[in-house]
């Protein structure tokens, strides 16, 4: 049960050796779905998430309203409204964990990730661009080790770009924590930035989605409890790595698109067997 | 399915320049809410809250149940929502719409995932016997911001709620009827209370507290946050929508501090008042059998 991060204040490491300010490895590509209009694979750390986008196309038959959720604002209903529907459905696969459990397909906490994720994209993708149609972003989840809304915010805004939905700017997301639990009420907790799954576990810590360079915040979601003067600190940390994974995925974007332009058009669905699966 | 009315452009463009003038509808300021009302019924567990036109009913009830087997040592406590067709005719019954989804989460994390009841004095017989506490959250008129009202109601109904006396002798459990032992108190740490921010304009830059249905359905985004009394954050929502300005967001936590205060303030006048009520007599002190924690 709960392991000991009381360590930290000895070496100023933590339980997996970075710093406060370090994130995981982000390892990210773009294009790796031959049949799909867009799509992307993520790792931060050991948290794995592939993502396919298909359209903007028009809505197929209704299917009683599981997984498919309105972007803000367009009052639901894809077909009808004049903004395209974002609908996101988000799969954790059963063996992502070290538990493996049976999720029903109405868990409210994974109807709530994705009506987050469609609420989120769905204000920066330009949906007024395609009325009386769907914009689905299926996402799954291979490995789970903490930061799981911010990894899939990074897919599935990658699979948008790669799929050539105009949209604003990269959302970008990562989480921050803060070292003190709310027992103890110290002054000296540091911030950390991007939280594994332990840590996420018994530290306080929210997760942070950023619109592009700016300091302007999309998503915000804390779910345990801090003390209010923590708020600031924690959010400046998020806040400046949300520009950190801005960059990397950025990158990602602008090194597929060279390689593209060198080689003429590469086909889709190659980079696919240099993925790291294990 | 039916769908929620949008509202014409005529009535979006009329909330929204007003905003832009710096009105409301109701002519409120911006950070102010309307009048809450809490009303507890003649049993113990019935909180009734009205915010403005908002209504919401939460009933608190308990029966002994088997803990879980991974959690011998903890009682059972949910919350449920209801939002029937009476408060909106887009609601439908068994078919949870986004909001309710998002509802009942919020008040799960806010109330349950917080810690504000001791989920560990519910437990009677290690293993076997323990109290299963159930809120019932029913929204009777939706004209907007539900969601604080019905996070105020639930906590108000738990705080009200009175739980059969027990005693344990020679491994057999007795539970007491109201005649033979006056009913005790949940076992509450604090009280937290949800603050719903709605914000608007191109970049979100103008924020509004306690938004009525009209603004509602014309805001960009919105951000709840739920603290209690003592400066402690429960939870953070916000669940996309527009981006908007990190400071702005820490400014509006600072002012739903206060709001909290204020709230904790009147519920715990509210209850005092129903005390003084219900002790006709003055007797309820030589009849209580809660000890001093």
């Amino acid at each position: 049960m709960p392991l000991d991060t009381s360590a930290y204040s000895l070496a100023l490491l933590r339980v997996d050796g970075r710093r406060w300010n370090e994130l995981r490895r982000i390892h990210a590509q773009i294009r790796t779905q031959a049949a799909a209009d867009g799509s992307s694979y993520l790792e931060m750390g050991h948290t794995k998430v592939m993502c396919v986008v298909n359209g903007p196309s028009e809505p197929g038959p209704r299917r009683g309203g599981v997984g498919g959720t309105s972007a803000a604002g367009s009052g639901g209903g894809g077909g009808q409204s004049k903004d395209a529907e974002v609908a996101v459905s988000v799969v954790v696969a059963g063996f992502s964990s070290v538990d493996r459990k049976r999720r029903g397909k109405n868990d409210k906490r994974i109807l709530e990730l994705q009506s987050t994720i469609s609420s989120a994209l769905g204000a920066s993708l330009h949906t007024h661009l395609f009325p009386h149609s769907t914009i689905s972003i299926s996402l799954h989840v291979l490995s789970l080790d903490g930061s799981l809304l911010a990894a899939l915010i990074n897919a599935a805004t990658l699979a948008c770009v790669d799929a050539g939905i105009p949209m604003t700017d990269y959302v970008a997301a990562c989480t921050a924590g803060s070292t003190s639990t709310y027992a103890a009420n110290d002054e000296s907790a540091d911030p950390l930035l991007d939280l594994n799954h332990q840590e996420e576990q018994e530290l306080p810590g929210l997760t942070v989605a950023t619109l592009g360079d700016s300091d302007r915040v999309a998503v915000l979601v804390c779910e345990s409890r801090v003390q209010v003067g923590r708020l600031e600190g924690m959010l400046a940390v998020g806040v400046d790595g949300c520009k950190q994974v801005r960059g990397i995925i950025d990158r990602v974007v602008r090194d597929k698109g060279r390689r593209m332009l060198q080689e003429g058009t590469v086909e889709k669905g190659v980079g696919l067997e240099d993925m790291d699966l294990d | 399915m039916p769908r929620e009315a949008e509202p014409s452009l005529n009535e979006r463009q009329f909330v929204l320049q007003a905003l832009q003038e710096n009105l409301r509808l109701d002519s409120r300021e911006a950070d102010r809410y309307r009048p809450l009302e809490v009303t507890f019924g003649d049993e113990y567990g019935v909180a009734k809250v009205s915010l403005g036109k908002t209504r919401v009913l939460a009933k608190a009830s308990a029966e002994v149940t088997v803990p879980y087997a991974d959690r011998p040592l903890d009682g059972v406590f949910q919350i449920a929502t209801e939002l029937s067709p009476m408060a909106s005719p887009s609601f439908e019954v068994n078919r949870p719409t986004e909001t309710e989804v998002l509802l009942s989460r919020l008040l799960e994390k806010t109330v349950r995932r917080s810690g504000a009841l001791d989920t560990e004095s519910l437990c009677l017989v290690a293993g076997q016997k323990c109290w299963s506490v159930r809120v019932d959250v029913h929204v009777l008129s939706h004209d907007g911001n539900v969601i604080d009202a019905s996070c105020f109601a639930v906590v108000a109904a738990l705080r009200h709620f009175r739980k059969p006396d027990t005693s344990i002798e020679g491994g057999i459990l007795t539970v007491y009827t109201p005649a033979e032992r006056e009913p005790v108190p949940l076992g509450w740490l604090h009280s937290p209370f949800c603050v719903t921010w709605s914000y608007f304009g191109e970049e979100g830059e103008m924020a509004l507290l306690d938004a009525t249905r009209a603004e509602e359905q014309v805001r960009v985004g919105s951000c709840t946050i739920s603290l209690n009394r003592h400066g402690e954050i429960c939870q953070i929502a916000k669940l996309g929508g527009t981006p908007v300005e990190a400071v702005i967001l820490l400014q509006c936590t600072a002012i739903a501090l206060t709001k909290v205060k204020e709230f904790s303030a009147y519920l715990d006048k509210k209850l005092a008042e129903d005390i003084k009520r219900r002790d006709a007599g003055g007797r309820s002190a030589e009849l209580t059998a809660e000890n001093d924690r």
